[in-house]
């Protein structure tokens, strides 16, 4: 399977006659773009351009979305979303790179964030990098919860795909490909590496906290595998409102650094088997089920390792350590990699859950963490929306506009795939 | 709290809820499992009679956990 990611630069974002990348500017028709993506339910919609450096807070944010299009094999993008079911992974696909679709609006569910375009708080999230159309919608009066949500995941699709779309003639400054054949396939061309399978635990717990592969609610799914290029291409994404900090983000998935580090080390000292877009359930049958069944498919792939990322936190803790017990016990090496609750002064227990085969830990980063940003001259949302969310208080706004936070009420700060550039030291 | 009740009040607890590994690696002794996150006392998929049936046994049953004599943490099972 081969896939070209025809990467367009975009180092700025303007309002423009024509929806274009001219000299790595991203033009936008503000008028156009909002009739692309009209919606009944979302009767009042408005788009405004935040940009790195700039002092804007953005605030509820829901998704973060990179835009892309098939330029070949297949057409649209997010196959079950913007695009038909059509498997993905194979063929061109156009990226316009530094840009992002940013979701904001009334709050659709607790656990959302904020994105800071400068100062402190920009330093934890990776959007605060990227040249963002935020599109902040507001629902018409008595919408269930559960359609808002929906209807605002599939805004925000539909305008990175939208953007995207209205850029493919533009030119590629950089051409990433990826390409690697079946498990089987390369099991018979790397016969001495060792066969390392990656296990993306995905929150899928109704209530407002879903994922979806291939268009379809993952919730009900027993464990499937996806060729790496599929993860790369648009086949997950995020219905997420699970605490920002920590949630996978449409953009987080097609970026997923775990897969590309993995891919850049295929054929070379390891082989890559795959992607597990793993369940994590309400009940417990239903951790036990999806750990039981990964290590199956990890088995009958000829795994002698696993890498397995966590999404959330406190009770996804436990489909952690299922997975690292279930695995270790069948033979296969683990290293997870997850944040940490520590409280605010980093002495409490980091997980809900424990198990002594969970023996190589990374940490992207204790969630409780207490921090300070400034006031932004500029909000876009609802700056009160912060007594609403997972991290903030009613305190936590202060009148001049600065807020004293945990650091999970900011988007992908504690990021489980490790997009971000939280460490022991700034990298 | 489960903890803290039994050791500061000598009262016994018993604590339903749904990820038993949870319940074990925090110290509860008495854990009747929870049907699932969120509705652990209940099945309100069941309908309201089967709900009811549900509430019902899970009650009993912590009822029943309450008067064991335990020596070790014990999960008590359908």
């Amino acid at each position: 399977m081969r896939l070209e990611l025809h990467r367009v630069k975009v180092r700025d974002i303007q309002w423009g006659e024509a929806t274009e990348v001219r000299q790595g500017t991203l033009y936008v028709n503000r008028e156009e773009a909002l009739k692309a993506v009209e919606d009944s339910r979302l009767p009042l919609m408005e788009l405004d351009i935040a940009r790195p450096g700039e002092s804007v807070r953005i605030i509820p944010v829901k998704d973060c979305i990179e835009p892309r299009v098939k330029l070949t094999e297949g057409k649209g993008y997010f196959p079950g979303f913007c695009a038909p079911v059509q498997p993905v992974g194979s063929g061109a696909t156009l990226v316009l790179d530094g840009a992002a679709v940013v979701t904001c609006g009334p709050i659709v569910g607790f656990q959302e964030g904020f994105i800071d375009m400068s100062g402190p708080g920009g330093e934890y999230t990776p959007f605060s990098r990227t040249f963002n159309l935020v599109l902040t919608a507001s629902p018409v009066e008595g919408l269930d919860r559960h359609q808002h949500e929906e209807a605002l995941r599939t805004a925000g699709l539909k305008l990175a795909v939208w953007l995207a779309q209205s850029c493919s003639e533009a030119k590629a400054d950089e051409i990433t490909l990826f390409e690697k054949g079946t498990a089987s396939e390369e099991g018979q061309k790397h016969p001495g590496l060792p066969a390392i399978l990656y296990v993306c635990m995905c929150i899928t717990q109704g209530l407002l906290h879903d994922t979806y592969v291939y268009g379809t609610d993952l919730k009900p799914s027993l464990p499937t595998l996806l060729h790496p290029n599929e993860v790369l291409d648009g086949a997950v994404v995020s219905g997420n409102c699970v605490s920002s900090c920590d949630k996978n983000t449409s953009y987080h998935h097609v970026n997923n650094p775990v897969v590309r580090a993995l891919y850049a080390r295929h054929g070379k000292d390891l082989n890559f088997l795959g992607v597990i877009p793993a369940v994590e359930s309400t009940v417990m049958d239903g951790k036990l089920r999806s750990a039981a069944m990964n290590v199956r498919l990890g088995r009958e792939l000829g795994a002698d390792g696993v890498v397995i990322s966590e999404e959330g936190y406190g009770n996804p803790d436990t489909d952690l350590c299922l997975n690292a017990r279930f695995f270790e016990q069948a033979g296969i090496k683990t290293v997870v990699i997850s944040d940490e609750a520590a409280g605010t002064d980093g002495a409490s227990q980091s997980l809900a859950d424990a198990t002594p085969e969970m023996n190589a830990f990374i940490s992207t980063g204790n969630v409780n963490e207490m921090i300070e940003v400034p006031p932004m001259d500029k909000v876009i949302g609802d700056p009160a929306a912060i007594s609403l969310l997972s991290g903030g208080a009613a305190e936590s706004l202060r009148p001049d506009g600065s807020m004293h936070v945990e650091l999970q009420s900011v988007i992908g700060s504690t990021v489980e795939i490790g997009y971000s550039r939280v460490g022991c030291e700034w990298i | 709290m489960t903890r803290e009740i039994e050791k500061a009040a000598g009262i016994p607890v018993v604590q339903i809820a749904t990820i038993i590994p949870i319940m074990l690696t925090v110290g509860a002794n008495r854990i009747v499992p929870g049907v699932a996150i969120p509705h652990p006392v209940g099945d309100p998929a069941k309908g309201a009679e089967g709900d009811l049936q549900v509430r019902r046994e899970l009650l009993l049953r912590a009822l029943g956990a309450m008067e064991t004599e335990l020596t070790d943490q014990k999960v008590f099972e359908k």
